[in-house]
Order: C-alpha cells, then sequence, then structure tokens
C-alpha cells in the first residue's frame, strides 16, 4: 500500500501512515472512557450511489442572462459565512444517550445517518459534476456546494460518534455501479431537495426557538445556519433552470408536477413512520407537512409555473391512504408466503391508486418573476 | 465496446479519504484520464481503505472499470431516470419500521 500523504491530527501528529496512525487512536483508546466506547462502536458503511450525467450540456450553460444575480450568489459562497460554524462549542449541551427512550433513540439514530448519507452523496454527486465539466461557472458552483455537503456529512458523523455509530468510508473498495440522470432531472429534484430541506429545518428551529424544552439534542441549535446553505444552493438551481425557459415550460411542467407531487408525498410517508421523533420534538406531522408543503410552495413560485394545491379536499385524504399503503406493504413482506404477496400487491396497488389521485388534482398556475433570487425570511 | 461483451479495464487512481469534523467525504480520481460512462461498474483494488477521525488519507491505487455493453450503456440511460428521486433529501431511510 502506498500512502502518498497523512495530514495527521495533533494527537496523530507523528504518524506518516494510515496504519500507524490507527494503531496510535488504537492505542490511545484504552486512556479515556471516551474513546474506550469507540472500540465498541456501532459500524455503520455509508452507502452512496453514484451517477452520471449529460456533461456536454452541464458545459453548454450560459449564465450571462443571469449574470448579476449568478456572481451575487457565488460571491457569497465564496465568502464562505458559515466557515467554522459547523463544529461542537459550548452551546453543545450534554447528550444522555443511556437515558433516551430507546424507540426515540432509533428514530434519532435514523435520522442522524440517513441525513449523514445525503449530505455524503450529494458531495459526491456534486463533485463529480465539478470533476467532468469544463464550464467555469457551473464547476465552481459545484466545487462550493460540495465543499458544504462535507462540512455537514462531518459534522452530522460528529455527533454520531457521540451515540457510539461509527461512520465507514471503506465503500470505495466495493464494486460500484453508475446509473446516468438528465440534467434535467437531477435540476428538478436537487432543487426541491434542497428548497424542502430548507423548508423542514426552518419550521423545526422556529418551532424549538419557541419551545425549547423539546430540544432533546443540541444539532437541532444549529439548523438555522444549516439551513441557509440548503437555501443557497436551491438559489443556485433556480437561477441555473432560469437560463433555458424551455426547462419550465410545455412538457416540463408535467414533469415539474411530478417531482412536486412525489417529493411531498415521500416526506409525508416518511415522516408519519417516526412518530417517537416528532413525538419528543412536540411537533405534529400532520401540522409538520402542512407547513412545509406551504413553505416550499411559496419559494419555488420564484422559478416553477405552478404548485400543488395542498388544500384540495383529496390531497390530505390521499396522502394518508398512501401512507397505510405503505404500512400495509411493510406487513405483508414481513409475514411472507403466497398471502403476504397478495397482501403486497393489493398495497402497491392502494399506493399507486392513491399517487394517481394526488398527481391528478389540478394546480396552481402562476406568473414567474422575472426576478428569480430570494432571501431566506422564514 | 461490443453490443454484448463488457470490456474490462484497470486505471491508476488516487482516493482521497476525509474524516474531519469540516470535511467528511471520500472521491477517487482516475490518473490517466479514464472516463466512467453509464452503466459502467468500477472498483477500488486492494484492502479497505479506513482514515482515522481527524485525518485525510490519499492513496494512490489501481481501479478496475468494467465497461458496460453497449446494450447495458443504453438500458442505463434510458432507466436511470426512474431512481432520480434518490437525489431527494427527507431526513429519515425508507425503512417503515426501525
Amino acid at each position: 500500500m502506498n500512502v502518498q500523504n497523512t495530514i495527521a491530527a495533533t494527537h496523530t501528529a507523528d504518524a506518516t501512515t494510515v496504519e500507524e496512525g490507527l494503531a496510535i487512536q488504537e492505542a490511545q483508546a484504552v486512556l479515556d472512557s471516551v474513546s474506550a466506547t469507540e472500540v465498541a462502536m456501532q459500524n455503520t458503511l455509508l452507502t452512496p450511489r453514484f451517477y452520471t450525467t449529460d456533461f456536454d450540456e452541464l458545459d453548454a450553460i450560459d449564465v450571462s442572462s443571469v449574470r448579476r444575480d449568478w456572481d451575487e450568489l457565488i460571491d457569497e459562497m465564496v465568502a464562505d459565512p458559515n466557515k467554522g460554524h459547523f463544529r461542537k462549542n459550548e452551546a453543545w449541551d450534554h447528550v444522555d444517550w443511556d437515558g433516551m427512550d430507546p424507540d426515540l433513540r432509533k428514530e434519532f439514530i435514523d435520522f442522524l445517518i440517513s441525513s449523514c448519507t445525503a449530505e455524503f452523496s450529494g458531495c459526491v454527486l456534486y463533485k463529480e459534476m465539478k470533476r467532468r465539466g469544463a464550464n467555469k461557472d457551473v464547476t465552481q458552483l459545484f466545487q462550493l456546494m460540495a465543499r458544504d455537503e462535507a462540512r455537514h456529512a462531518g459534522f452530522i458523523n460528529d455527533a454520531l460518534r457521540e451515540a457510539g455509530v461509527a461512520v465507514n468510508l471503506g465503500f470505495l473498495t466495493q464494486k460500484k455501479k453508475y446509473t446516468y440522470f438528465r440534467p434535467k432531472f437531477i435540476y428538478y429534484a436537487t432543487y426541491l431537495s434542497e428548497k424542502i430541506g430548507y423548508a423542514r429545518y426552518i419550521t423545526i428551529f422556529r418551532h424549538l426557538q419557541a419551545n425549547p424544552d423539546h430540544r432533546f439534542h443540541p444539532i437541532f441549535k444549529w439548523f438555522e445556519e444549516w439551513c441557509n446553505d440548503e437555501f443557497r444552493h436551491g438559489e443556485a438551481f433556480a437561477l441555473l433552470m432560469k437560463t433555458d425557459p424551455k426547462l419550465t415550460q410545455g412538457i416540463n411542467v408535467y414533469w415539474i408536477k411530478f417531482f412536486l407531487t412525489a417529493v411531498y408525498a415521500t416526506m409525508y410517508v416518511r415522516d408519519h413512520q417516526r412518530p417517537a421523533f416528532h413525538k419528543a420534538l412536540g411537533v405534529d406531522p400532520d401540522w409538520y407537512a402542512h407547513e412545509v408543503f406551504t413553505k416550499t410552495s411559496k419559494l419555488s413560485e420564484q422559478i416553477f409555473p405552478i404548485t400543488l394545491d395542498i388544500e384540495h379536499p383529496r390531497w390530505q385524504r390521499n396522502l394518508e391512504r398512501l401512507h397505510k399503503a405503505n404500512v400495509q406493504i411493510a406487513d405483508a413482506k414481513e409475514q411472507g408466503g403466497v398471502a403476504g404477496k397478495l397482501k403486497q400487491l393489493a398495497g402497491s396497488a392502494k399506493a399507486a391508486l392513491a399517487f394517481a389521485s394526488l398527481l391528478t388534482i389540478p394546480a396552481n398556475k402562476h406568473r414567474v418573476p422575472a426576478q428569480t433570487r430570494l432571501e431566506p425570511v422564514y | 465496446m461490443g453490443l454484448l461483451t463488457r470490456e474490462i479495464e484497470r486505471a491508476p487512481c488516487t482516493v482521497e479519504i476525509s474524516h474531519c469534523f469540516d470535511s467528511l467525504h471520500a472521491h477517487v480520481r482516475f490518473n490517466n484520464g479514464a472516463v466512467v460512462y453509464p452503466g459502467d461498474e468500477v472498483q477500488v483494488e486492494g484492502p479497505e481503505i479506513m482514515a482515522p477521525f481527524g485525518e485525510i488519507v490519499r492513496e494512490d491505487r489501481e481501479a478496475i472499470i468494467v465497461r458496460a455493453s453497449k446494450l447495458e450503456q443504453l438500458w442505463t440511460r434510458l432507466t436511470g431516470d426512474f431512481e432520480v428521486m434518490e437525489l431527494c433529501e427527507f431526513s429519515f431511510s425508507e425503512e417503515v419500521k426501525l
């Protein structure tokens, strides 16, 4: 093995190879109780996916029509307002992991691992786009976004370590297949993901500001700056879409409707599968979903010509149906056998019907403003 | 590239793994300019690379690229889009029960 370069932290400052670094860590592990628990850490292998896209199409993007807004946004990201923010400081209260309700603990760790994997996958995707692209504007943007995602992942990793969960980055030596997405699907999906991420985090942050007794973990205190990064990333994708009006016209409006519906419905179903988490926060998942959808819709008006009619009577009813169908599918899988298989099929049919019903609710139409850029005000 | 046959290629690469509070990332860079296309499979050879907490490790390794056949590449391009929802972030895993 050829170790080219090891940048060592203070406690392993003399290590010149990774084996040596590991050996020092292991030797230190017995010295104090904190690192002693590291030995017994639960090991979680991160499994990000790998993507390729049409890099020629990415290179063909011309941001000159939004140049002023673009440069302003990039300058803001280069100035890096959140540098040094994502580290534990005196505001990081002690977390009583042993005293935590076991259901809450399970759901909260699922939250941390899923969030860490998502940030990590985002980092891998953005880095790939940076590396393969030749358009300076685009590669600079993806480089800056990869930086933010890696930083968030590092911060969550820190919180996980405290909980006795070590993430394993050894996935690179496993065989991995590269799948393919068209650039426009990447824009729709990541734009919405960043904006809904902002809406989710800011809603929890404001709720906990008003109800600090429900803040069962210090990581929520970092949500405000965290979601401002998400907000900026969303702004960048909005500007990218603005450079090509075709992306938000014609047949693509149906794609936008599909993505809005799929993203909102998936969020609803996933949140309702984590009751202990929401109970501990003092948040009703139905109220939360409605809040987040309202905010995300308001924000997405900056670029999408439609928003979903979440006040329509079919909306809530079919979200609940979708959730129930999803539970039925899972139960049926667990049951197994022919009866299980049949129940699973019935569940899938119910889910498909509920989704179709959501998708066919007429959308609200509106004029897209000439000026795209927004500020985070929630 | 054959319609149905896969070709295997070796490429020198540099792996960088950062296990720091300010950046958790892992990247592979091919040093001979090799480019990965839809459906290709990549595996970095050798034992698992681990970075102790607080460190960045860079290693030169060899990667095996299994090139997808023309047909597989086409298939991946046509169907990859169905998985695009993976890019979305919802804070929780899809498991109904933990």
